[in-house]
């Protein structure tokens, strides 16, 4: 294999890329995740100190200091939450967050729904391998039915979540599913993300190459992988969205589900419109006990 | 006349019985009297029946006071429901409803006779007077009015506006029933009479509070920027201000989708550079503990208002008690360690909450504020102070030496290390839950493990010294000696007092700051006593036990302490410090009497 051609494009993208060097094994999808963030947030061209990029708990999860960005890897499960304090104190900052699919939808699963209707504009990328890998090989959220896993012994007896037609049902702006198998495709996605303004959600199928299934790895992704684009999907159709998302565990679709065509208001937006509605009103700070003056009432 | 009287009232949920207390305490706040009220209510959200007790006085008091003065029951059994919370005694006034058809000679209060029984036809005066039984609270305000010799106009002026919305009718209704009350008392004077001093003439003006707006105010003037969390009782207060004035400041409020979320966005903003707080009871900062530690290992600032209920579990949550103090100092795993500060009442609420973002910004460290329902909820009626004075720290921002090669935590002498935050050229870094080297980088060496809990813990210990968040009370070199904290130590300002009146030579300690124990001041406290309470409103004595971990107190030092809902009253505090005085006296006795 010839290496690849030294582009422009690619060397800035090392700019994003910081010198630990990653926990993962060799071979893990994950590698090729940061790669195609580098090359994204390099096209979109913000400096690394404007960026704040908020993980939780997990392989994945330690994906923030494998860049040059600010980076928090906080606890299980409350990347969204912590990302959302953050876009809220400082709207002016690219808030990226990413996690495993045991982080996003298992421990932290209670946080989709609210992060969706809130529509923040955060980046969400989550790296479903559909296995615990960090604890060594137990049952995910998104473990097929019928897995044998660590803890599954004699098979999972569980349905496993879809995260693509869940984030949809949950009204996000922007969902999308991508492989490190297709690495330009995926960088091309979170490229589109970042750029959607309000809260977009990337499904990154990135096989665990320790635990994971066999037949599931990067080499199989490439064989299977169907761009969306090619089969004539229309993305500004949420309920086509939906149908395609049904397929998830089947068919790996790549590519953008679904992108409103008319994205509503930020979040963020409306609390910096709240702050300049009502700045006028702010007591002067020594007056600030006038809160308790004793007017005429009782 | 008299410079302090204690009203209780209680009734039926649709009464009026709160309103009745604010209009009473609204109006001697206008008048100049310093003034508490407490309320407190069945489990019910509407209906049910609901109390509140008023205590008004010519100077500042410290705690919602001892047994009643006046007892006013609407009907017997609500008021009996309230127990201790609306304490009878030899010296009190109680009046009730003659609706009740309860004859003055079999009142049902058990094993006390109050000085005076006045049967008062409430019910048949409202409805003479307004044609409703809705007016029976103003017919009671009239009375006390009279009785306790306030001006009848300022409480009238507060009941018009109070009203003013419903109508012109209703408002000729209320002053009817309030004119007939007044006449009532007019026409049957009590025989121990209840007239209130009047205030100095030109005191200060007073303002009307509660603790948990007072540390939302506070919360801005020190210049938190973000709130983040989630409803529970009996803190909601704290978030329901500051969703109405945070934003005028150019801040921002979360209402979270779970206790979890609340406080982690909270650290979220901090990390973005923003003073940030949380406020919750105690199953919420249960839920909130992974964060906690977090921010510990991250040394991001946060400030988290614990107002404590009855616990555990949901227990009382409408309930005074001292019961998270453990929690507040020892939950998280691992070894951390975060200052605990608590407020004594609704006006040092503000100056501890001042202090709390301070420590927190200095330190980089979350700090817990263990407030209590008690004076989270209660009212007071204070002097206004000046808080211009009042010092607001920063956190410290790298400079442009520490950028050239930034290490987020580097181990430094004080243990506290430069603190970039996104947005800021040349200070990117990784902030992580994960044990980290000086940059940033995770890391599973012991060594660095050993150094950066070394650190965490060595930043802290300037507050050893920290003398100004103490108050000692009393007589510097007593034997005798009363500890307290948070709305208890109020009880035991009260309590050392009467103590001190009685003769009785003793001092009085309560430390604001809780956690971490500084050792120095309270040796240095204890070095003349040989008996004493520690005093505080849990089963367990939390505070008792946990000087105990860290200090040999004398022997005679023992703890005094009693689940929440029933607070301590002065007298019996005063009592029980008796009690050490004699047990002293019998220690100490030679052996041998001399001959007389």
């Amino acid at each position: 294999m010839s290496p690849t051609p030294h582009t422009s494009a690619t060397t800035h993208a090392k700019q994003f890329r910081s010198d630990r060097k990653p926990i993962w094994c060799p071979g893990c999808g994950d590698y090729g995740v940061v790669q195609a963030l580098a090359r994204a947030l390099a096209a979109i061209g913000r400096p690394p100190h404007e960026i704040a990029f908020v993980s939780g708990i997990g392989c994945s999860s330690r994906i923030p200091g494998y860049t040059t960005a600010y980076g928090f890897n906080s606890v299980h499960g409350r990347a969204l939450p912590i990302a959302l304090g953050i876009k809220m104190a400082n709207p002016e900052l690219l808030v990226l967050v990413a996690g495993g699919d045991g982080d996003g939808f298992s421990i932290g699963g209670g946080h989709l729904a609210h992060t969706a209707r809130r529509n923040p504009d955060l980046t969400y990328l989550v790296m479903d391998n559909q296995i615990y890998g960090l604890t060594k090989g137990q049952l995910s959220p998104t473990s097929p039915q019928g897995l044998r896993t660590a803890t599954s012994s004699y098979g999972s007896l569980e349905r496993p979540i879809n995260p693509l037609l869940m984030m949809l049902a949950f009204g996000t702006g922007f969902v999308a599913q991508g492989t490190p198998a297709d690495m330009a495709g995926l960088a091309q996605l979170i490229e589109a993300g970042i750029r959607y303004p309000g809260f977009a959600f990337i499904n990154v199928e990135s096989p665990c190459v320790t635990f994971g299934e066999p037949d599931r790895q990067l080499k199989d992704h490439k064989a299977r992988m169907q761009p969306l684009e090619a089969a004539g999907h229309d993305p500004s159709d949420r309920l086509r969205a939906m149908a395609r998302a049904q397929e998830y565990g089947g068919t790996l679709w790549t590519g953008v589900l679904f992108r409103d065509p008319e994205p509503p208001p930020t979040y963020d937006a409306a609390v910096r419109e709240r702050q300049e509605t009502l700045a006028a009103d702010a007591l002067p700070r020594d007056r600030i006990l006038d809160l308790f003056e004793l007017g005429s009432g009782g | 006349m008299r410079q302090n009287r204690v009203i209780g009232m209680a009734g039926a949920g649709g009464d009026g019985i709160v309103a009745a207390g604010e209009a009473l305490i609204h109006a001697a706040a206008r008048q100049g009297y310093y003034a508490v009220m407490t309320k407190s209510f069945g489990s019910q959200i509407r209906g049910g029946e609901s109390s509140c007790r008023v205590r008004l006085s010519t100077s500042p008091v410290h705690c919602s006071g001892g047994v009643l003065d006046i007892a006013v029951a609407l009907s017997w059994d609500d008021f009996l429901k309230f127990g201790a919370e609306l304490p009878v005694g030899g010296a009190t006034v109680v009046v009730y409803d003659t609706a009740s058809g309860v004859l003055p000679e079999v009142v049902p209060l058990v094993g006390v006779r109050p000085a005076e029984v006045i049967s008062a036809p409430i019910t048949d005066l409202a409805m003479e007077a307004a044609g409703s039984e809705r007016a029976k609270n103003t017919v009671v305000l009239g009375m006390l009015a009279r009785w306790l010799g306030l001006e009848a106009g300022t409480l009238l002026q507060g009941i018009r506006h109070r009203l003013e919305r419903k109508g012109l009718e209703v408002v000729a209704a209320a002053e009817r029933a309030f004119g007939s009350g007044l006449a009532y008392a007019a026409e049957h004077p009590l025989a121990l009479a209840q007239t209130l001093t009047s205030p100095q003439p030109g005191a200060p003006p007073k303002i009307l509070a509660d603790g948990n707006t007072m540390c939302a105010a506070a919360a801005l003037f020190a210049g938190c920027r973000f709130f983040g969390g989630y409803p529970i009782t009996p803190s909601s207060e704290i978030m329901q201000v500051l969703s109405r004035e945070i934003w005028k400041y150019g801040g921002a409020l979360l209402q979270a989708e779970d206790e979890i979320a609340g406080v982690a966005a909270a650290v979220g903003a901090s990390f973005a550079g923003s003073k940030a707080m949380t406020a919750t009871s105690g199953p919420g900062m249960s839920l909130k503990t992974e964060i906690l530690g977090l921010a510990s290992i991250a040394e991001l600032p946060l400030v988290i208002v614990n107002v404590q209920r009855g616990g555990p579990s949901t227990g009382m949550p409408t309930k005074s008690e001292q019961s998270d103090l453990f929690q507040a100092v020892f939950s998280a795993h691992g070894d951390v360690v975060r200052p605990v500060l608590a407020p004594t009442g609704v006006g040092d609420t503000f100056a501890t909450t001042v202090e709390a973002f301070n420590l927190a910004e200095r330190y980089q460290t979350p700090v817990i504020i263990l407030s209590d329902q008690e004076i989270a909820q209660r009212k007071e009626s204070l002097d206004r102070f000046e808080v211009a004075d009042l010092r607001v720290e920063e956190r410290q921002l790298p400079s442009a030496a520490d950028l050239e090669r930034y290490a987020r935590f580097r181990l430094t002498d004080s243990g506290v290390s430069a603190l970039s935050h996104p947005g800021l050229e040349g200070g990117t870094y990784l902030a992580s839950g994960i044990e980290h080297l000086e940059d940033g980088s995770p890391t599973a060496s012991g060594e660095a493990h050993l150094r950066m809990n070394e650190k965490r813990f060595r930043k802290l210990r300037p507050l050893q010294r920290r003398r100004d968040l103490f108050r000692v009370e009393g007589d510097a070199d007593a034997p005798l000696a009363l500890l307290s904290w948070g709305s208890t130590a109020g009880i035991c300002r009260e309590a050392l007092e009467l103590a001190r009146a009685d003769g009785l030579r003793a001092k009085l300690l309560i430390p604001i700051l809780l956690f971490p124990v500084a050792e120095a001041i309270y040796r240095e406290f204890f070095a003349s006593v040989k008996a004493g309470l520690v005093v505080e409103q849990s089963h367990q004595g939390q505070l008792y036990r946990i000087l105990r971990m860290y200090l040999d107190l004398p022997a005679g030092v023992r703890m005094l302490a009693r689940s929440g809902a029933n607070p301590f009253l002065p007298a019996e505090v005063a009592g029980r410090l008796h009690e050490c005085a004699a047990d002293l006296r019998q220690r100490t006795a030679p052996a041998l009497q001399p001959q007389e």
